[in-house]
């Protein structure tokens, strides 16, 4: 069993009729997966309901947790079973080179602050050494990742979290490079019904990522994302935004999924993922 | 001329150890620092916005900073002063222009090689005319129209709208005895 952004669907309709949350059968799980977990746990905590989480059994998939620091949060909105997993601590770190970044709580803008030096200190080893990037895509990504994460400051009006990982991808024979940005905030069509009249999930979506337009109506802003948009698609990438019960996916050759999704189940917040190849 | 170093104003205003201008937020508090600083500054004055010990500059923050500072020296909130980016590195270089192109505003910046170029959108006519005052450091109307060959009307109005958008500085000065305006090189 997988927990990524393909089965997030199939996963999220269980969550909360269930009082444990079975992850046992899980082999493989990535930032998306891991951030959507933490953010769903979050939700159901909001609304007084507590789940126990029965962690996988795969020690590759827990070591992966740790690495990612999915633990650390995990405790806040779940009863984890067992407890905390006995990890040799010459497993805990040893292979952190994958990360760029663990899961990172985004309240404030200091945050991003945070994230953007961290990312630096680490593109030259992961985005330089296994995607191949220069020093101008390096910048682009970084960028992309600050205006990305800042949408939740300035839109969301509520907090999120972010995690990037670098993979390699077998079906490609590539590295990828995956990063999940998801909030409970009002989501897209919360933020941009404040201006202008929209149908539905899929159409607010559409005019902030395609069209660049935002609440706001100074001609400055609604730019980040279709900034973000820019970059993914110079890169080859794949750019994916889920927000209340639609999703519009930006999908390249060597990717797959459907371009635009509605009547999913509703979900509070932005759930976004950008994948990056190897070039 | 008189120069802001950008990071130390980052260190000072944010306090978070960050080289980077990222977020809305952060490039708010900046331009209210520089606005201030502006504000007690000489008539005419150049200032420098020094770039170069600054990391990323993501579009949110050239936005706040760069494009608003323009649209607002344009619409003369800080008085007769001129507004110059330096230390200015590729990369910062190309979020800063995409900012500046989205509010059709333009600006001259000095790369950290020394290069000067022009930031931002600007019809060719002016491009030709600012190239010509960035080369010879300053012109009378009289001298662009020998110049380009063109009517002095001409050459005075594409003067003028230079100085309008502050890529230029307007000076008085006395030749053989007249008094003309010189545009010079900012």
């Amino acid at each position: 069993m997988h927990l990524s952004e393909d089965t997030f669907e199939t996963f999220l309709p269980g969550l909360s009729n269930r009082d444990v949350i079975d992850l046992r059968e899980v082999t493989f799980i990535d930032p998306y997966g891991m951030v959507g977990m933490l953010e769903a746990g979050r939700y159901l905590s909001l609304k007084n309901m507590h789940k126990s989480l029965i962690l996988p059994a795969s020690g590759e998939v827990l070591k992966y947790l740790e690495r990612m620091d999915f633990f650390k949060f995990a405790e806040r909105y779940f009863s984890v079973v067992p407890e905390m997993p006995h990890l040799p601590e010459k497993y805990m770190r040893s292979s952190g080179s994958d990360v760029l970044l663990e899961i990172t709580p985004i309240e404030k803008s200091d945050d991003i602050h945070f994230i953007v030096g961290k990312v630096k200190k680490r593109a030259h080893a992961i985005l330089k050494k296994h995607l191949h990037y220069d020093e101008r895509a390096i910048n682009g990504f970084i960028v992309a990742l600050s205006e990305v994460c800042q949408n939740i400051i300035e839109h969301s009006e509520n907090t999120g979290y972010v995690g990037i990982q670098k993979y390699h991808f077998q079906k490609l024979n590539k590295n990828v490079v995956k990063i999940a940005v998801m909030d409970l905030g009002r989501g897209f069509r919360g933020s941009i019904s404040e201006r202008i009249a929209v149908k539905g999930d899929l159409e607010a979506i559409e005019k902030a990522l395609l069209q660049g337009i935002s609440r706001h109506d100074d001609i400055g802003r609604g730019h980040g994302l279709a900034a973000v948009r820019r970059f993914v698609k110079e890169w080859n990438g794949k750019i994916s935004i889920r927000s209340g019960s639609a999703k519009i996916s930006i999908i390249p050759d060597w990717a797959w999924g459907k371009e635009k999704e509605s009547r999913l189940m509703p979900f509070p917040g932005a759930q976004i993922s950008i994948v990056l190849p190897e070039i | 001329m008189v120069a802001y170093n950008i990071y130390k104003l980052l260190k000072e205003e944010l306090k978070n150890g960050s080289s980077d201008l990222v977020t809305r937020k952060s490039g708010q508090a900046i331009r209210e620092r520089i606005e201030r600083d502006i504000e007690n500054e000489e008539s005419g004055e150049v200032i420098a916005l020094d770039f170069s010990k600054i990391g990323v500059i993501d579009y949110s923050c050239a936005d706040e900073i760069v494009a608003k500072l323009i649209s607002r020296l344009l619409s003369n909130e800080y008085g007769d002063k001129y507004i110059l980016l330096t230390g200015l590195s590729d990369n910062q270089k190309e979020n800063i222009e995409v900012a500046l192109e989205r509010k059709d505003l333009a600006v001259i910046a000095e790369m950290r090689d020394g290069e000067r170029v022009l930031l931002g959108n600007l019809h060719n006519y002016l491009k030709d005319t600012l190239d010509a005052i960035q080369k010879k450091g300053k012109i009378t109307a009289k001298e662009l129209s020998e110049a380009r060959k063109i009517e002095a009307n001409t050459s005075g109005t594409r003067l003028l709208n230079l100085h309008k958008k502050r890529l230029v500085r307007k000076i008085d000065e006395t030749r053989n005895g007249t008094r003309v305006w010189v545009y010079e090189r900012v």
